[in-house]
């Protein structure tokens, strides 16, 4: 009975979480191999123009890099998680997306606001989503996702957990496994020394 | 042997022979995720987080470009420093280069117009410990890192061998293919919803 369920919950689990996997996996390909697709140093990203105006809004007296960074975007249709950058009475928005990212600069001067959109590049998103994570954001998606980023971890350490189960159950494999095991700890072992 | 056989065991033993870095993975992930929560628990214990170990009189021209790795060289090199290493510009009058290893970790900062290095040990940290072997990867360092580097490629491969072993074991079984459509067919619509909102 206990088999039975730690065999449909490691199936369904596996089923469900499939995307994430993926991307985790080619996301880390992409990261081991940087040089081959993003060459080096990485080649910065690269931007395109999507508008530029005369912002009206006004800021309220004393609003932090913070308070501006939030009422541009909310005036824009464009609240999310971002960061800003103040400098030379330039603010710099970059207000994050998994796809394509934007990047709003607001020049106090002459109240200019230009956007502009990430290039998508495969290499480029894959990263970006292998490193969103945490809840430092104010935006309940971005909790949605950390949120989904640790249900993967518990999945993972549950994989690890049942498979053992799983595999000692099975007697007729429990030499060769045994083998498996122990020469990947081996060499991780190894590792841990040498590195 | 048949082909489902064959099929279930390659998921199994592979499994099992990568299981510590999918262990090593899973672990590692949880200081990632919660980060300030272990930042601040460290905060919280108030010891500073680096130790001065030397400082060395030193005088050596540093490169114009962003190619720092024969000055990160010779000053590993001169110190006497073991593992992977790296260097960046911290500020015009100073280059730090960093030494790392599974447990531990040096910088020497070059201070170019007071002409020394100062050597600063990290203090060792469990989650440090976890997220520097989770981050370690690439082919630039040469010798065992690089074979780290296969291992990672390897896990790569594992990942996408378990995913398709797995499918094809959940396709041989009648009995769980309707659950395992709505587990599959519901992973990815959220996930395709998170692309299309985040």
């Amino acid at each position: 009975m206990v088999s039975k369920l730690l065999r449909r919950i490691h199936l369904y689990l596996a089923l469900f979480l499939t995307p994430w996997v993926l991307v985790y996996t080619l996301s880390t390909f992409a990261m081991n191999h940087r040089e081959w697709f993003r060459g080096k140093p990485p080649a910065s990203p690269k931007w395109e123009k999507v508008s530029e105006q005369v912002w009206e809004g006004q800021f309220p007296e004393g609003a932090d890099r913070a308070a501006k960074a939030r009422m541009i975007l909310t005036t824009q249709g464009l609240d999310g998680a971002h960061q800003a950058n103040e400098r030379d009475g330039k603010l710099v928005i970059q207000r994050n997306a998994a796809i394509t990212p934007l990047r709003l600069t607001y020049t106090a001067e002459s109240r200019q606001l230009l956007v502009e959109k990430q290039v998508v590049e495969a290499a480029a998103f894959l990263e970006r989503m292998h490193r969103r994570r945490g809840f430092q954001h104010p935006y309940a998606l971005e909790d949605t996702w950390a949120f989904s980023v640790d249900f993967f971890i518990a999945a993972i350490l549950f994989w690890t957990l049942s498979g053992f189960w799983l595999w000692w159950e099975l007697k007729v494999a429990r030499r060769l496994g045994a083998l498996a095991l122990i020469g990947g700890f081996g060499i991780f072992a190894f590792f841990l020394k040498v590195l | 042997m048949t082909f489902h056989h064959l099929n279930r065991r390659t998921h199994l033993y592979l499994a099992l022979f990568l299981s510590p870095w999918f262990w090593m993975y899973g672990v590692s992930s949880i200081p990632f995720s919660h980060n300030q929560y272990f930042e601040e628990l460290d905060k919280a214990k108030g010891i500073p987080p680096w130790t001065k170990r030397a400082e060395i009189p030193f005088e050596q021209p540093v490169p114009d470009g962003p190619e720092l790795r024969p000055f990160a060289d010779q000053v590993v090199k001169l110190v006497g420093l073991s593992g992977s290493y790296g260097a960046y510009r911290q500020s015009p009058k100073q280059v730090n280069v960093y030494v790392y290893t599974f447990w531990k970790s040096t910088q020497v900062k070059y201070f170019l117009e007071e002409k020394k290095l100062v050597m600063e040990d990290r203090r060792f940290r469990w989650d440090h410990f976890f997220t520097g072997m989770h981050a370690k990867g690439g082919f630039d360092q040469g010798g065992w890192h690089n074979v780290w580097g296969v291992m990672v490629d390897l896990v790569c491969l594992g990942l996408l061998l378990w995913v398709v072993t797995g499918l094809i074991m959940w396709c041989s079984l009648p009995v769980v293919r309707g659950w395992g459509w709505v587990a599959l067919v519901s992973g990815v619509v959220s996930f395709g919803v998170f692309l299309w909102r985040l």
